[in-house]
């Protein structure tokens, strides 16, 4: 008995709540309102919450599709896993390791903004002016969160809650006063009607501002460490998803619309709109919800001295969901044999993939030396002057970021679509509404409209991500033929299938994951389920 | 606690209601009101499902 536990393999354990689970997706997408705002303005000009409405309803898709997927397989490798399971294993590799592009994208974007933001009450830390202190303190913080990550989660779920919460009633209050005070529709209809981007231009606006709604990853990935997954995943999931899509558009609009509290003029004297300093303004663009928040009428006062803070905060934690979030998928990727075994080790004090967090921390390292180039080396910047649309390391970062959502979450829908037709049987306690019944090799299923509309939304956003960004056009690609080829070499060294799946019985897998889970009912209705199903396959002789 | 929910949610629907016939009482500019009016049903959306879920704990209290 001693042995047996001695050599038990450590589990992840159990311990984000529902309030938990809702702050790990919040901290990720609400945090992306304060990168994406600024970015979209400068790209979309007047049509920013046009853009932010196109990619809103795809994110509304993917957000539902991600709740049923998570509710129904709450295994921690959220959509690389989902994508196994529906299409095989080459797969769910790419799709996986887009999503760890995404995360370590995550990891340096969201370190690098808190800075930003952190800059507008500490001048020291423009980037601009200062760009090695700039450099520098990211680094920091991404080593330092890699630590905390090393230690454990229970105490950033904990940390995860309170700053949610505080960050949901300060966006409310700006939202409050800004369309009380300073919401005048008369400039909102203006700077549509006159501003109206070039088609360009709006795909690219459009692109970017999928980044403001990337981050449902992080509440599958929790779903193996939620308790009642299939309880608690949709109830969080629901409110998580129309919470951001409202903040994306209320900002949208607020900041077409909004009659600056103080006037703001160019260095030729001419007075601006709110949205007009954001183009050609990287160290603007990376603060957008601060700036905001301090032309807001009365409240600004207060507002400008701590939105920053908060958004720093903020946008740490959803740093820091990157590097939990890429861990976990690892994780998940290696115990499906899609990356080496050394991925799920289990650290044996803290009970968390070590090696893991460590690696992708590295690759986050590694992102921001390539963003902070230009910056740092005036070679480095003729460089992407000459050959990357002069583009600076917010927008470096971002273009990768939607390169690696657009991807995996095609695949996402992909996915999904599969798994309704081949396994049918699994008990959706949440289903996506407006579907079509057929029949299927035998078994009644329910095809999915929305996911049809979901790919078609985001493949389009993928192909202007791909047009209209030329660095995401050439890292993104790249990285996803390192991982094929790493792929494949694995593959072959462990003498498995190369494009084909490996043999797995997920009937008894799925009954492990409810039983693990601790939905026992649901349990009990699959294997009803399969007995039945079973029983009309003899019956007719298949 | 629940009544406090309760309370935010329908604060929330009241306030989406005011952005959707804000909007539509521009609906002379056409199209550009659409951000806007999504924005207002979104907000009801989200308190209604709110409501539905605090009054699904209520049930569940009265009941056990």
């Amino acid at each position: 008995m001693a042995s047996k536990s001695s050599t038990a393999k450590p589990e992840l354990r159990r311990s984000v709540t529902p309030w938990g689970s809702f702050s790990w997706g919040y901290s990720d997408v609400g945090a992306d309102i304060f990168v994406g705002l600024g970015l979209v303005l400068a790209c979309a000009a007047g049509a920013t919450n046009v853009a932010f409405l196109f990619a809103g309803v795809v994110y509304v898709c993917i957000g539902l599709a991600y709740t049923e997927l998570a509710a129904t397989y709450p295994v921690a490798g959220g959509g690389q896993y989902f994508v196994m399971r529906g299409l095989g294993d080459f797969f769910g590799f790419i799709a996986g390791w887009a999503v760890l592009l995404d995360f370590t994208i995550d990891v340096t974007l969201f370190a690098w903004s808190s800075v930003d933001y952190t800059s507008q009450l500490l001048p020291a830390l423009v980037n601009s002016i200062h760009p090695w202190i700039h450099f520098i303190v990211v680094l920091g913080l991404v080593v330092g969160l890699a630590l905390l990550n090393v230690i454990g989660v229970r105490e950033s779920t904990a940390f995860n809650g309170v700053v949610s919460a505080l960050d949901v009633i300060s966006e409310t209050l700006i939202l409050c006063f800004g369309f009380l005070f300073a919401f005048a529709p008369h400039l909102l209809l203006h700077a549509m009607h006159f501003n109206w981007p070039t088609p360009y231009q709006l795909m690219l606006g459009t692109s970017l501002a999928i980044v403001s709604f990337v981050g449902l990853e992080s509440i599958s990935q929790a779903a193996q460490e939620t308790q009642r997954p299939a309880s608690i995943i949709p109830r969080t999931s629901v409110a998580l998803i129309l919470t951001i899509l409202i903040f994306a558009l209320a900002y949208s609009n607020l900041a077409l619309g909004l009659q600056p509290w103080h006037p703001i003029v160019d260095a030729a004297g001419h007075h601006l709109q709110f949205w007009q300093i954001f183009p050609h303004n990287a160290d603007n663009q990376g603060k957008a919800v601060a700036l905001l928040a301090a032309q807001i009428p009365y409240y600004g006062v207060f507002a400008a001295l701590y939105v920053p803070v908060l958004g720093a905060v903020l946008l740490l934690i959803s740093s820091n969901s990157g590097v939990f979030g890429s861990s976990r998928i690892a994780y998940a990727m290696s115990t499906s044999n899609l990356l080496p075994s050394i991925f799920q080790r289990v650290h044996a004090t803290f009970r968390t993939p070590a090696i893991s967090i460590v690696f992708f921390a590295a690759i986050a390292v590694v992102e921001l030396v390539f963003s902070a180039a230009p910056a740092l080396y005036p070679h480095a910047a003729a460089i992407y002057a000459r050959f990357f649309h002069n583009e600076n390391g917010l927008e470096f970062l971002a273009d990768l970021y939607a390169f690696g959502a657009a991807t995996s979450y095609s695949f996402v829908f992909l996915g999904l679509i599969a798994l309704r037709m081949t396994d049918p049987l699994s008990p959706r306690k949440f289903k996506i509404p407006f579907n079509v019944p057929m029949t299927f090799r035998g078994e009644r299923v329910d095809f999915p409209i929305v996911a049809v509309i979901g790919f078609i939304g985001i493949f389009s956003i993928l192909i202007f991500t791909l047009r209209t960004h030329p660095l995401g056009r050439i890292f993104g690609p790249t990285w996803l033929l390192l991982g094929i080829v790493l792929y494949l070499v694995y593959r072959r060294y462990r003498r498995l299938p190369l494009l084909r799946s490996q043999p797995r019985d997920w009937r008894a897998t799925q009954v492990d994951i409810l039983r693990r889970s601790g939905e026992l009912e649901l349990m009990d209705e699959y294997v009803a389920s399969v007995k039945a199903s079973d029983a009309r396959r003899a019956a007719r002789g298949t | 606690m629940l009544v406090v929910r309760g309370v935010i949610a329908a604060g929330t629907i009241v306030s989406g209601a005011i952005v959707l016939v804000e909007m539509l009482l521009r609906v002379y500019a056409g199209w550009a009101i659409l951000p806007g009016a999504v924005l207002g049903v979104a907000m009801i959306a989200l308190g209604i499902y709110r409501l539905r879920q605090i009054a699904a704990v209520f049930h569940a209290r009265k009941t056990t």
